[in-house]
């Protein structure tokens, strides 16, 4: 199961998260740079936060339900991770704290912004392979 | 005296002038001791000398002892009144007087001749301080007061600045092994700062920073990362921009430049300086920071007043450190703000009952005088709350107020636009008359229940428009609306590794309300009265990051004196205090070196920058900082501002400057390390470990770091490199660093126990991370002082107020049955009475016939009509008084044989002895010498062992 839809849901969800972690990735640098200051920075990024993690969440999900063991299993250890966090309860940015964490928020950042980017290319070329593979068929 | 002619010395000494105290003292050329007496009159003073076997601590003393204890009842039952009790004739026998002290060990002390051993802690310890010598009282050090060594290197250092230039740092190396501890020695100037000639245009002493403003853990700093990191010390400083002064101390305001020409750098606005240089016949200054070339304005040179030309040189900001500034409109965002007060009290049952409610509202009434409010600008609103809001219309010109009750917490709003938060000058006759029946208004209140956070809410949305100090007071834990707490304490969680979980907040709704507060610029201070409970760890967020202050008092009953007394001071001494509004405070540092860390309470706004929405007096920050690139300067600036309003409504920024050598030496690193200021950063350093990972963790941390230090140094400067040794070497400025960490690691906050309520450690959180370091030095470290046998004018007015008893080293040993002792650590006093205390002693302090009546707990001291009462309430008086701080300690009495929780309490404070599972001092120096021994191997020694935890 999993014909080319799934994969350009997938392509354009890649695509939606890359853009996410640019926009917080530029949101630290202009914290650093103090064009914005801590309570709005963690106000605005608060919004994001969850929505992020549930559309890779569903993601994930769909992968699972369409039988994609190996892109399922890929992303697998993400979704725990992000679950931890929220378990743990510390998934929030905190205004009062983010200066200190500020490093360790950017190299999550970075992580995750490398991980969508693989992905996108990735799904973007299991999407190709599908439509060659429907179109053969 | 013939003090003032040079005597006739014994070989191998000599007399150095002292310009300070203007008098002789005295240096054995070989040893490097120096003392005030002349050496010969010492020699003569001791006829009799019984020689002590060299490094024995046991038996000998305490037959001394016994001996001295059976003589001492003797003398004080005989004592006549002038001659103090149990103090043998003053000068004729100091032997005596002393002798009785016994001796801890004496491994790293030096002999001079006509001295044993024994005499020559003695001098170091009391004699040149208290016979025949006028000194400064014991809040007040002076340069005598340093350690023999220290001051010899003082007397290089100002040689090397005076006459031949620049001269390596002299590196003292100790033996921490058998080194008696001077407590005074804690009281001594930090390390002296030795910038290169020429680096300051003014030569006013008050050019660099004072260090009760701003001090730095290392006063030279090194110009690389690595070498920093070779050292192994903690590099900070420790800031109290806004500090009280004490008209004791001579202090003196700082000066303020008022003619609104504020020169700054273009590139990097660092405030004009002492340090800048003057370019181009005078026309341009270049930044001693970022090195920039500015244009001086021509104002400056112009005294506006007169309307004629002035004299640069004159000005305030080219000769003082500290400074403030009258800033123009451009350095405020909106008109000055008036000083706002809301009062927030709690008058439900148990706080009615308590008495906390008449208290409170009787110190305010008293207060309203002192309440900042010289242009008739103050406002002022009163809040009581219990399960409802009770808001109150003061409107002016009426005498009576009006209450009105508002019972929805989940939305608190206000139950009219105007007269509830009120001019005081013109509301005054009715705020009187509120504060004056409120107690009486709840005075048959059952309502049980805390609607805290409403409460504080209610306040918010009247202070929020113009900001603003809630003072909220309650006695009870949070239990209705918004901010609602549970009661999590739980027993068997405490001494374990979850007990760090207590001292998290439940709620995030404290940090949350905080936010909102900082940036409406409102300040929280909070007075938690509770009996039971009063999550102290989620409660003190709000403080934290508004820049307020969180009191405790534990069990408050005000049918005790003392409870209504601590509580009325401290609230009176807070509503007194000026305040400085809607502040920021940044730091600026030269090029090279970077803010990475701040610990204190404020809300971090930008990457320098701190917000305090009102700089409370006497708060201290401290700011970790880092080496980025190599400093190629000869020495760094590092300025911090605080801009600010009055509570007269002028805009005002307070300039504290700091220049500090630097230096490619490892030695210099070290003889200029600041021990007071290192222990004041780890203080901060180790709380927050606390809360982030366990307790446990923190201690080990600190441990850690003072065998790393340990080790880094043996490694670096001693012979034995990284081998085995015998020894556990320090530099001499450092050498009080270990006690000062184990004070630490043995502090209420840290100490591994199953005992401490979490209330309590919280508690004792917050004031590890705001006390300056005049408080928090005996806070870690207590002061201990013997009061039975002490010199005849302790007690008495000298020249710089009482004089205070020479402070004791921190051990039982130093308790004699018979004796009356004094430890208090400024939050806690204890008057400790020993079983055997003689009769007419008891008589003559508390006022009752014998021992056996004497009742152990909290006291108040009676005055009574004789010399020692009178001498031993002075010391009590004076120990409250002499820092600069808003606390009442409590006193309690404490009898030896007295109820076990109170005697381990005040014994908790001898920090030296071993107490269940803390170690003695001279344990803990096996285990750090072990550790610094093991680490054998380079430079990478013991850091990556077990992965040990790490500050
Ligand atoms: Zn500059």
């Amino acid at each position: 199961m999993g014909g080319w839809w799934l994969f350009l849901f997938a392509v354009l969800g890649a695509a939606a998260l890359l853009f996410t972690m640019v926009f917080f990735i530029i949101m630290f640098s202009d914290l650093e740079c103090d064009y914005i200051n801590p309570i709005d920075l963690c106000n605005k990024l608060n919004q994001f936060v969850l929505p992020e993690m549930i559309a890779h969440a569903i993601l994930t999900v769909l992968f699972l339900l369409c039988g994609q063991w190996f892109t399922f299993l890929l992303n697998v250890p993400l979704v725990l991770y992000n679950a931890n966090k929220v378990n743990k309860k510390n998934h929030m940015y905190d205004a009062t704290e983010i200066f200190r964490t500020l490093g360790g928020h950017k190299r999550e950042c970075f992580f995750k912004l490398g991980f969508y980017l693989l992905s996108f290319f990735y799904y973007l070329y299991r999407m190709i392979l599908a439509l060659i593979q429907e179109s053969e068929r | 005296m013939s003090d003032q002619q040079q005597p006739q010395l014994p070989p191998g000494w000599q007399a150095t002038w002292d310009q300070n105290a203007q008098r002789y003292y005295f240096v054995h050329i070989e040893s490097g001791t120096t003392q005030w007496e002349p050496p010969v009159a010492v020699a003569e003073q001791q006829p009799v000398t019984s020689p002590l076997p060299a490094g024995g601590p046991g038996g000998v003393h305490h037959a001394r002892r016994r001996q001295y204890a059976a003589g001492q009842t003797q003398a004080y039952l005989g004592a006549d009144a002038g001659m103090g009790y149990g103090q043998p004739p003053a000068q004729g026998a100091p032997g005596d007087g002393y002798g009785q002290a016994p001796v801890g060990q004496q491994g790293a002390q030096l002999f001079t001749p006509g001295l044993e051993g024994d005499q020559q802690l003695q001098l170091q310890q009391g004699q040149p301080q208290y016979y025949g010598q006028p000194q400064p009282g014991y809040a007040d050090a002076g340069k005598p007061q340093h350690g023999p060594v220290d001051q010899l290197v003082n007397q290089f250092g100002q040689m090397g600045m005076g006459q031949q230039g620049q001269k390596p740092f002299q590196l003292h190396t100790v033996n921490l092994v058998g080194m008696p501890i001077d407590p005074r020695e804690l009281l001594a100037d930090p390390p002296e700062m030795r910038l290169p000639p020429g680096a300051c245009i003014s030569n006013n002493p008050m050019a660099n920073a004072d260090p009760s403003y701003q001090r730095c853990t290392l006063n030279a700093i090194p110009t690389t990362h690595s070498l920093l990191n070779k050292s192994r010390l903690p590099f900070a400083i420790i800031l109290t921009p806004y500090r009280s002064l004490k008209e004791t101390d001579d202090d003196l305001a700082p000066p303020v430049v008022s003619d609104t020409v504020i020169v700054r750098c273009r590139r990097c606005r660092t405030y004009i300086n002492p340090y800048v240089t003057f370019t181009d016949g005078g026309n341009r200054w270049k930044c001693c920071m970022c090195g920039l070339a500015n244009d001086v304005p021509q104002l400056f040179d112009w005294d506006q007043q007169r309307g004629q030309p002035a004299d640069r040189w004159a000005r305030p900001e080219l000769n003082y450190s500290t400074v403030e500034f009258i800033a123009p409109s451009e350095y405020m965002v909106r008109p000055p703000q008036p000083p706002v007060y809301i009062f927030l009290i709690d008058v439900s049952y148990a706080a009615v009952q308590s008495g906390m409610v008449a208290t409170a509202t009787r110190t305010i009434l008293e207060s309203l005088d002192r309440l900042p409010n010289i242009d008739d600008r103050t406002k002022v609103a009163v809040i009581a709350y219990d399960v409802a809001l009770h808001f109150f219309s003061l409107p002016p010109g009426s005498t009576e107020s009006n209450m009105l009750v508002v019972g929805d917490l989940d939305d608190v709003f206000l139950p009219q636009p105007t007269d509830i938060l009120v001019n005081l000058t013109e509301s005054r006759a009715p705020l009187e008359a509120l504060l004056g029946k409120l107690s009486d208004m709840f005075k048959d209140n059952h309502a049980v229940g805390s609607a805290f956070g409403p409460a504080l809410q209610a306040g918010y949305k009247l202070a929020s428009p113009t900001g603003g100090k809630i003072i909220a007071l309650s006695a009870n834990l949070p239990s209705l609306g918004p901010g609602a707490l549970k009661n999590r304490e739980d027993p068997k969680l405490l001494g374990t590794s979850q007990e760090s979980k207590l001292l998290q907040p439940q709620s995030s709704f404290y940090k949350t309300f905080a936010i909102e507060c900082s940036r409406s610029q409102v300040s929280v201070d909070i007075f938690l009265t509770g009996s039971g409970y009063s999550d102290v760890a989620t409660v003190s967020g709000l403080p934290r990051y508004t820049s307020g202050q969180t009191y405790f008092y534990p069990s408050f009953n005000a049918s005790r004196s003392e409870d209504a007394m601590k509580l009325a001071h401290e609230l009176s001494t807070l509503l007194a205090s000026p305040i400085g509004l809607e502040a920021v405070i940044r730091v600026r540092a030269s090029r090279g070196l970077r803010m990475s860390q701040f610990h204190g309470n404020f809300f971090v706004r930008s990457t320098d920058l701190l917000a305090l929405p009102a700089v409370p007096w006497d708060q201290s920050y401290a700011i970790e900082m880092q080496i980025e690139e190599t400093l190629n300067q000869p020495f760094v600036v590092i300025q911090t501002a605080v801009l600010h309003t009055t509570s007269f409504g002028e805009r005002r920024i307070r300039v504290v400057t700091q220049a500090i050598p630097t230096t490619q030496n490892i030695s210099e690193v070290y003889a200029s390390a600041d021990q007071i200021a290192i222990a004041t950063l780890l203080a901060n350093k180790a709380v927050e470990r606390c809360l982030s990972n366990k307790i446990e963790d923190a201690r080990d941390a600190v441990m850690n770091k003072m065998s790393d230090i340990l080790g880094a140094f043996k490694t670096n400067m001693t012979a034995a490199g990284s081998g085995a040794s015998a020894q556990l070497s320090i530099c001499d400025n450092l050498k009080l660093l270990p006690i000062l960490l184990l004070g630490l690691m043995k502090h209420v906050g840290l100490r591994h126990s199953s005992q401490i309520p979490s209330d309590l450690r919280s508690y004792a959180h917050c004031l590890l991370t705001t006390l300056p370091s005049q408080l928090l030095i005996p806070y870690i470290h207590p002061c201990f002082y013997s009061l039975h046998n002490m010199p005849p004018e302790c007690g008495t007015i000298g020249e710089n107020g009482v004089i205070m008893p020479p402070p004791l080293p921190l051990t039982s040993e130093r308790l004699e049955r018979h004796g009356l002792y004094l430890i208090e650590d400024g939050q806690t006093m204890f008057l400790w009475i020993g079983r055997d205390a003689v009769g007419q002693l008891v008589q003559d302090v508390f006022d009752l016939p014998a021992y056996d009546q004497l009742r152990g707990g909290k006291a108040t001291l009676p005055i009574l009509d004789n010399p020692f009462s009178q001498r031993v309430n002075a010391v009590i008086n004076k120990t409250r008084e002499m820092r600069r701080t808003p606390y009442w300690p409590h006193l309690y009495v404490v009898k030896e044989d007295g109820e076990p929780p109170l005697r381990l309490w005040a014994l908790s404070g001898l920090i030296m002895d071993r107490a269940d599972q803390t170690p003695s001092y001279v344990q803990y120096l096996t285990q750090l010498k072990d550790r610094v021994s093991q680490g054998a191997g380079g430079d990478s020694w013991y850091s990556e062992l077990n992965g040990a935890v790490r500050m």
